[in-house]
């Protein structure tokens, strides 16, 4: 393999970081700009380029571009950023905890004589709670969450209709889950302090709240497209004087 | 607005530029300073065209492969005039102070 094929096979592979409509849109362009850039003789991708490709694309992924005419879109799309970035403070603080709860364990064995029985019936108590199954289920369960808000921040950026929708169902859920009228199946760990127990899912619903009254400002509603039209943006854009002769086989990458 | 974003409006305020026109570009005006890579110069294009600051002027074929245009848009061109003055003026309050402190120490 020449030296400039196997470069572009390089690239090729990093461009894959970024969301499919914008590579079938900027694909060719980009890997044609990379190769301009690259020096003669330049057999891979440098350590540099490749981590540039793959956080931009990433970032593309996870935070599409919205338009700055649509603010409240905008506003909704960085509150849903900071509910997934709550939830992962929760997922810490459970992980914290957890870990607490191994420590006393070790705590025991050294002091085990020294500690009054009531401190004794906790620790067992806590003890025989966190047995790996529970421990396992309980940080799946705190990773959803965060899971849910990164993949509504990203399909309501989108434009997508449904994810609207969905968002507004699920802020429902929440509601139903905070006020006690249906628990969403999961375990309620005993040690996790009252108080943090109760502020974390105050401030995800109050997020919540404020997304979905955003999203359905009439501001917003120009923003969402009807389904089947959510790629308008990335589709070709009509080019104002010249177009291309000939068309472009389209490439897989 | 950031560096790279002004960098890339202004290398457009003369004409349009295809992305690697935009790269060598950007290298000159700052002097050697400012190289943009690839995968940096597309997200700030793709959202500058989000945004419609900038707009795809025209697409040619060169070597087997797209070259893609971009020109700046009215609403770009207003927005890189504010922020060009902006800048200016920030750094002419600097040099005045810079001049007043020179001026004070003498």
């Amino acid at each position: 393999m020449t030296d400039q094929a196997s470069l572009e096979r390089g690239y090729r592979r990093l461009l894959a970081c970024y969301p499919r409509a914008f590579r079938r849109q900027n694909g060719q362009e980009i890997l044609a700009v990379l190769m301009a850039c690259a020096p003669d003789g330049q057999r891979r991708p440098g350590l540099a380029e490749s981590a540039d490709l793959i956080s931009s694309g990433l970032r593309m992924r996870l935070h599409p571009s919205v338009p700055r005419s649509a603010r409240t879109v905008r506003a909704a799309v960085r509150l849903m950023y900071a509910g997934a970035a709550v939830s992962t403070a929760n997922l810490i603080i459970l992980l914290a905890y957890i870990g607490d709860i191994k420590a006393y364990d070790a705590v025991y064995a050294v002091l085990g004589r020294r500690l009054t029985a009531a401190q004794v019936s906790l620790l067992s108590h806590l003890n025989s709670q966190l047995n790996t199954a529970l421990i396992t289920q309980a940080v799946v369960l705190a990773l959803v969450p965060v899971a849910v808000w990164l993949w509504m921040a990203r399909a309501n950026g989108q434009g997508r209709n449904w994810a609207r929708s969905l968002s507004t169902v699920l802020f429902g859920l929440a509601t139903l889950d905070l006020t006690g009228v249906y628990r969403t199946p999961g375990i309620q760990l005993e040690f996790v302090p009252t108080m943090l127990g109760a502020t974390f899912p105050v401030l995800t619903w109050l997020a919540g709240l404020a997304v979905v009254w955003l999203l359905w400002r009439p501001a917003s509603s120009a923003f969402f497209k009807p389904q089947g039209s959510t790629q308008a943006r990335h589709s070709p854009q009509q080019p104002s004087r010249i177009r291309s002769p000939h068309a472009l086989p389209p490439r897989s990458f | 607005m950031q560096e790279a974003t002004f960098m890339i409006l202004t290398a457009l305020a003369s004409g349009s530029q295809h992305g690697y026109g935009i790269i060598t570009d950007v290298q000159e005006i700052s002097g050697g300073l400012l190289r943009l890579r690839p995968g940096t110069l597309y997200t700030a294009l793709d959202r500058l065209r989000a945004d419609e600051l900038i707009g795809v002027d025209r697409e040619e074929i060169v070597d087997g492969r797209l070259r893609r245009y971009y020109r700046l848009t009215p609403a770009g061109a207003s927005r890189l005039g504010a922020e060009a003055d902006r800048l200016q003026a920030h750094a002419s309050a600097a040099l005045t102070r810079l001049n007043l402190a020179a001026g004070t120490a003498t």
